[in-house]
């Protein structure tokens, strides 16, 4: 058998899955040839088969050398340079298909065998079946395919973990690109959460792009993104809106109205669904929340006359003696008169005696939101924007259908432009809206059950670490999702900073370059293979290059991914300091090997930060 | 706003728009900057400049403000 050129060594030692073997003398040369192509000898991360009967038994090498020897040999063997230690990982039928986990353990002085590349075709292979997505080519055998089971990827939940710079952003974007491939999944559904605004201009082909402040000029695909408060559950409408609410009675009273305004508006304009008993207070039913505002603000802060009669609201004048009444639409308050409770001073003015709020901060808060243009996508969401009697020129549908509904297969939110204080509510009302209408649509053919989402979540140590509502949403969405056709992709440069919750639902874990030991660690308790030998490789990655481990995949696999196209790369790229090249061939205007300008304007610089919006209006369209 | 397209060794096209004085580069990785403020006999250099690049490089870049579009 030693003329077998695959011969690596035989079985001395099985603990669990963890099995020793001792080398062949005649192998050290470390290299040997196997149909002409030349093999590495006890690579850590190459795998090695052991054939049982009719079966193979597959493993992948983790550890190679002196501290592989058993530990009773060791006086005996001081150098134990001819050990190696191996994780079982599946078996296969000779000729057959590779399955995980097995089914009998090999015994002392089974011989070991390399893998060679026909081998690895035969464990990896299946190219034609539609339902595998191409994304790259094996490490070390460029004529293997890195396939990836779409079935699995996306009800199982899978995570893409890397450092800064090591490839994240080009792999999500490689993934997105073979996903929303509109030959193969004429109906593939993809719906990305993008804090940084990166992927918009690499897919904006395929995409549909909603943004806060969109840009509108001609031949921009960007859409304005809304998320009307009517569509909000009482606890994420106090929220966002009115803030924290610490008396009971406040609470008790703000609920109660809100209720009544929706019961009027359901009674006025009835929706399919819904009817006035199975109403509550959660319930998307449009209402005014200006008007609701404004009577709250006026029955609370609102001053009376004392002495005239019915004791009317003693508004304050302006310089052309109009009361100053406010405007409910446009969230301006009225101004009342200061108090006066001395008779001889004019008319006497005190507040109510019964007012239906505590105390009226809450309504400052509101009253200042409604006013701001940063919050008008929640609070004047355009034709979404409720009118007084509860009105609304479109519904709720409109918004889900280009969410999750539209022509193209990849939708983005782009959140850049939310107020960083409430964007983790934001996010967690985005997930919930989906979530809920998928969950309840599941019968129908553009349910979840039936026409499947993939949520793909960037930057996620940002908002699912610790607290907040977006954490708990999506922890139902990983536990509960997989029913309802719901999965989710965790992209994230800090696993270590993700609720474990959520990383431990992940099948699939798309692992970069990690050189971080917490991050790393977090990544082997949450993998379900045991293979703490292939994790540890994650610190020496090359860019680029994965380790793919988990359910969609049938073995674990180092993979370089296919980057895409460059026009097709995420707008990720760090600010070059220092350009390599010359300036007159530079494609960057600026950097620090450049001179600045003579006059800088600052004024311009305050004009993005004033209108929240990178682009200053000078710009020429 | 129109742009011509050059050859160059860093920028793939051109344009200036008279009105606002606005300089338009856009170089040969797709990115798209405005230079403000840029009067036209600078750009009329600039296009007739045996090399836009050594020409963008000494006259326009530190000297006029730009954003990136």
């Amino acid at each position: 058998m030693k003329n077998n050129s695959t011969f690596l060594g035989t079985v001395q030692d099985v603990t669990g899955t963890t099995i020793r073997v001792a080398m062949v003398h005649d192998s050290l040369s470390g290299l040997t040839y196997v149909n002409g192509e030349g093999y590495r000898i006890g690579q850590i991360g190459s795998f090695v088969k052991i054939p049982i009967g009719y079966n193979y038994l597959f493993g992948i090498i983790t550890q190679v050398g002196a501290g592989a020897v058993p530990e009773n040999q060791i006086p005996s063997q001081p150098y134990g340079n001819r050990w190696i230690t191996i994780q079982l990982v599946g078996e296969g039928q000779r000729a057959g298909e590779f399955q995980r986990g097995i089914s009998q353990y090999p015994t002392i002085s089974d011989e070991v065998h390399l893998v060679s590349e026909e081998d690895l075709k035969r464990i990896y292979g299946q190219p034609d079946k539609p339902y595998f997505v191409n994304v790259g080519h094996i490490a070390g055998a460029e004529s293997i395919p890195a396939l990836i089971d779409v079935n699995k990827l996306i009800t199982r939940h899978s995570a893409v973990v890397g450092t800064t710079g090591s490839g994240k952003s080009t792999t999500v974007a490689s993934l997105l690109n073979a996903l929303s491939d509109t030959e193969k999944y004429p109906s593939s559904r993809i719906l990305v959460f993008d804090i940084h605004g990166e992927y918009g201009q690499a897919l904006k082909d395929r995409a549909n792009i909603y943004k806060i402040n969109a840009d509108k000029s001609a031949g921009s695909v960007e859409k304005e993104l809304l998320l009307p408060f009517w569509a909000l559950n009482f606890d994420e409408l106090c929220e966002v809106s009115f803030g924290k609410i610490s008396n009971e009675k406040d609470y008790n009273t703000i609920l109660e109205r809100i209720l009544s305004e929706k019961r009027k508006s359901l009674e006025k304009y009835p929706r399919k669904g819904l009817n006035t008993d199975t109403l509550n207070v959660d319930s998307p039913i449009p209402f005014s929340l200006n008007h609701l505002w404004y009577e709250l603000y006026t029955q609370t802060l609102g001053k009376l006359y004392q002495d005239k009669e019915g004791k009317p609201l003693a508004y304050e004048l302006d310089k052309d003696g109009n009361e100053i009444k406010g405007d409910p639409v446009n969230g301006l308050p009225p101004i009342f008169k200061k108090i006066n409770s001395n008779g001889a001073n004019g008319d006497r003015v005190q507040y109510q005696n019964e007012s239906p709020l505590t105390n009226g901060q809450q309504l400052h808060s509101l009253g200042s939101k409604l006013r701001i243009p940063r919050f008008d996508f929640i609070f004047k969401p355009t034709d979404l924007t409720p009118k007084h009697d509860g009105d609304v020129d479109k519904d709720l549908d409109e918004l889900l259908k280009g969410w999750i509904g539209s022509d193209k297969p990849i939708t983005i939110l782009d959140l850049s432009g939310v107020p960083i204080t409430i964007l983790n509510t934001i996010i967690g009302v985005l997930l919930r809206i989906i979530y809920d209408g998928l969950f309840w649509s599941r019968n129908l053919s553009q349910g979840g059950k039936e026409r499947p989402l993939l949520l793909l979540m960037e930057e996620a140590h940002n908002y699912l670490n610790s607290e907040g509502s977006a954490l708990s949403i999506v922890q139902k969405i990983v536990k509960e999702g997989r029913k309802y056709g719901i999965g989710t992709m965790i992209v994230s440069q800090r696993p270590s900073e993700i609720n474990s919750t959520i990383l431990s639902q992940c099948g699939t874990f798309f692992a970069l370059r990690l050189s971080n030991s917490t991050d790393r660690g977090h990544i082997t308790s949450a993998v379900s293979d045991n293979l703490e030998g292939l994790t540890s490789m994650l610190p020496i990655l090359k860019t680029g290059e994965a380790i793919i481990l988990g359910e969609a995949v049938k073995l674990p696999m180092r993979t370089f991914i296919k980057a895409p196209t460059k026009e097709r790369r995420p707008d990720s790229q760090d600010p070059i300091v220092f350009d390599e090249v010359e300036s007159k061939d530079s494609l960057r205007p600026g950097g620090w090997g450049n001179k600045m300008e003579e006059a800088p304007n600052y004024e311009e610089f305050i004009e993005t930060w004033r209108a929240q919006n990178p682009k200053i209006e000078r710009i020429i369209k | 706003m129109e742009r011509k397209p050059v050859t160059s060794s860093n920028i793939a096209s051109i344009g200036y728009d008279e009105n606002t004085s606005t300089l338009e580069i856009e170089f040969l990785n797709n990115s798209i900057y405005q230079y403000f403020d840029v009067p036209q006999h600078i750009y009329q250099g600039l296009m007739q400049a045996d090399s836009h690049g050594q020409f963008l490089a000494q006259n326009i870049k530190g000297v006029y403000r730009y954003s990136k579009v």
